[in-house]
């Protein structure tokens, strides 16, 4: 456990350096408020529309596709490296991994998910 | 993969395939033209076949033996195939196709009717399958990750209602804020103990206790306490006992009912085989299992709770799904009394729970089933109030749903009975005297509101000018309710060899 004593310091100075500087400049800082100043910041131009703006399930969908095909990469690397090692065994292993993923590709692909213009 | 490991690996194989399977012909097949809708109720019938398939592929299993299929040991500890995974592969499979019998009733009546609802059910019992035989506490979050996931797009099916998406919403958050508190439980236990499997925690802990003056294991105990106090938490808010139990009533009540049959028989059981597996398997030592220093009187504790809270607050329900709803938290309360039992013998703790849980499927399954017959669309049997004549009217509605809530009372002869009457020799074997009485005392409670219902039924009329209630028609929901009744009613004439059974898988 007093391994982690310096690490406990660090955190305790960390947030009572920040702690200070936000009540310090809140205190002693002047105040001097506008309506242009109290104005959310948004890349200097005047800010448009409301905050929560509806996104099209389009993008969820690809993202999805993506993270799918991206995780089984991860998987399909390490097989690919050690494919003469592992041999039959290992391609006997991936290769109801890769007819469930194609299952899942085709169900996306049959319900439309890969449709843009619809 | 030997022929061997294909065998032992049957049930699951099955219901991964068959749900994969039916999942493209859902996908492939042509939609009506008329309504944006795909026919799926003949895939209702696909998946509970493919679910009953499951179910007997582990009787088969069952009787052919675990011990006599050892390529399957190599699995272990992520999938662990012995009779007790089996006896739950079996409830399990079973209250899915159960509630997907109910969807290819309910679907269509109230117009959900889209194909996803069965490819999740699926693959949700394959999850809950998973979680059953997880021994390594990795395999069984992503087992507990794999089962929940579909649960939460179940709970929001229907996407029009906001109380449906409400209850979607607040049980995804809940459940990912329970299954985060479990991952950090299992991240601290590993740190302390330097296992993830459960077999190795319980030695390491074995030999915590055998040097406990050292410095350096009290350090490490403090921690491997918290984690498992964490994991305590993360699984009593799966099987809704009291203080984490807050979502249930909204969620189930939320859901499409047989969504919610669904939650509450076969999540709830994967739930127990879960707490059982994590409690005998990796904690079971003597210290853990102290009424001093371990979680026996936290779990009591839970269970008092659960059982007379859930009984009183259920008891003031105006709405019979939310009566139903509150009377599944407090036979988790029964069952953590079983569980509980287990300080003292684990075979008969154990026993108690799973052949509990056994009888406590086809009631439930068969109460939100009767509780879907009794509504047609529009005319929803909600309340208390919409029930009234439906004895006289449709006595056949009227006997079933009966029989399903005299089974939950525990009224002789039903199974409900026999579950309870197990549980309670259980407890008293353990001398859990107070807990005993407890039960006894919330059973007597719960007579009140599961009577409630029969004395609508049967002894009033509808108030002049009131909807009332017209059951639905459908063949898939009688099949259910056929099922679930024969069940039973079998079970309450000849409770021996499926208490055999549980005892047997208990054991394992």
């Amino acid at each position: 456990m007093a391994a982690y004593v310096p690490l406990l310091i660090l955190f305790l100075v960390g947030a009572i350096i920040v702690g200070a500087m936000f009540t310090l400049t809140s205190i002693l800082g002047p105040k001097n408020p506008t309506e242009e100043k109290m104005m959310p910041f948004e890349c200097g131009s005047d800010s448009t529309g409301t905050k929560h703006v509806k996104l099209s399930v389009k993008f969820y969908m690809t993202a999805i596709l993506f993270v799918v095909l991206d995780v089984e990469v991860v998987l399909l690397y390490p097989w690919v490296v050690t494919f003469r090692e592992t041999g039959w065994h290992g391609l006997m292993l991936m290769a109801p991994f890769m007819a469930l993923l194609v299952v899942g590709l085709l169900y996306e692909w049959k319900k439309g998910a890969m449709e843009w213009e619809r | 993969m030997s022929f061997e490991l294909m065998l032992a690996l049957s049930p699951v194989l099955i219901v991964v395939l068959g749900g994969a399977a039916l999942m493209l012909v859902e996908a492939m097949s042509t939609k009506k033209p008329d309504v944006d809708e795909s026919a799926s109720s003949e895939i209702a019938l696909g998946t509970a076949m493919t679910l009953l398939a499951g179910a007997v592929a582990a009787l088969g299993v069952w009787f052919y033996g675990p011990e006599n299929l050892p390529s399957a040991a190599a699995l272990a500890p992520y999938f662990v195939l012995d009779r007790f995974t089996l006896f739950f592969t079996f409830v399990l499979c079973f209250g899915g196709a159960l509630a997907a019998l109910l969807a290819g009733g309910y679907l269509p009546e109230h117009r959900l009717d889209r194909g996803e609802f069965y490819p999740l059910l699926t693959f949700s019992v394959v999850g809950a399958i998973a979680l059953a035989a997880a021994a390594d506490l990795l395999s069984l979050f992503v087992a507990l990750e794999t089962m929940s996931l579909g649960v939460y797009c179940l709970t929001g099916f229907r996407r029009g209602s906001t109380r449906s998406t409400e209850a979607a919403v607040k049980y995804f958050l809940l459940g990912s804020f329970a299954a985060a508190l479990t991952v950090y439980g299992v991240a601290l236990i590993y740190g302390a103990t330097g296992h993830t499997d459960l077999a190795g925690i319980k030695s390491v802990i074995r030999a915590f206790s055998a040097n406990a003056g050292d410095p350096a294991v009290s350090s490490r105990l403090a921690v491997l306490i918290v984690g498992m106090v964490l994991v305590i938490a993360g699984l009593g808010f799966k099987i809704s006992a009291v203080p984490f139990h807050m979502w249930t009533p909204d969620a189930y009540e939320g859901a499409p009912t047989p969504a919610t049959s669904f939650m509450a028989v076969s999540v709830k059981a994967a739930a127990f085989a879960m707490l059982l597996r994590v409690l005998i398997g990796g904690f079971s030592d003597p210290a853990s299992m102290s009424w001093s220093a371990g979680w026996p009187p936290v779990l009591a504790a839970f269970a008092v709770l659960t059982m007379t809270v859930a009984n009183v607050v259920a008891g003031r329900q105006e709405s019979v799904k939310r009566m139903l709803a509150y009377s599944s938290i407090a036979h988790a309360g029964y069952l953590l009394v079983g569980v509980v039992a287990t300080v003292r013998s684990s075979a008969d703790g154990q026993g108690s729970v799973l052949f509990y849980l056994l009888t406590y499927t086809f009631s439930t399954a068969g109460a939100f089933g009767a509780l879907v017959l009794c509504g047609s669309r529009g005319k929803e049997a909600v309340t208390f109030e919409d029930l009234a004549g439906i004895g006289k009217r449709h006595p056949a509605a009227a006997a079933v749903f009966s029989l399903f809530l005299l089974s939950l009372a525990g009224v002789p002869p039903t199974a409900g009975f026999f579950g309870k009457l197990y549980v309670v020799k259980a407890a008293l074997g353990s001398e859990l005297y107070v807990l005993t009485i407890v039960l006894l005392l919330n059973s007597v409670i719960a007579a009140y509101y599961y009577l409630r219902v029969l004395v609508y039924m049967y002894m009033k009329e509808p108030m002049a000018g009131a909807p009332i209630a017209v059951p639905m028609k459908s063949g898939y929901v009688a099949a259910a309710l056929v099922l679930a009744a024969m069940a039973i009613i079998g079970i309450g004439l000849l409770p021996g060899s499926s208490l055999e059974m549980a005892i047997k898988a208990a054991l394992s």
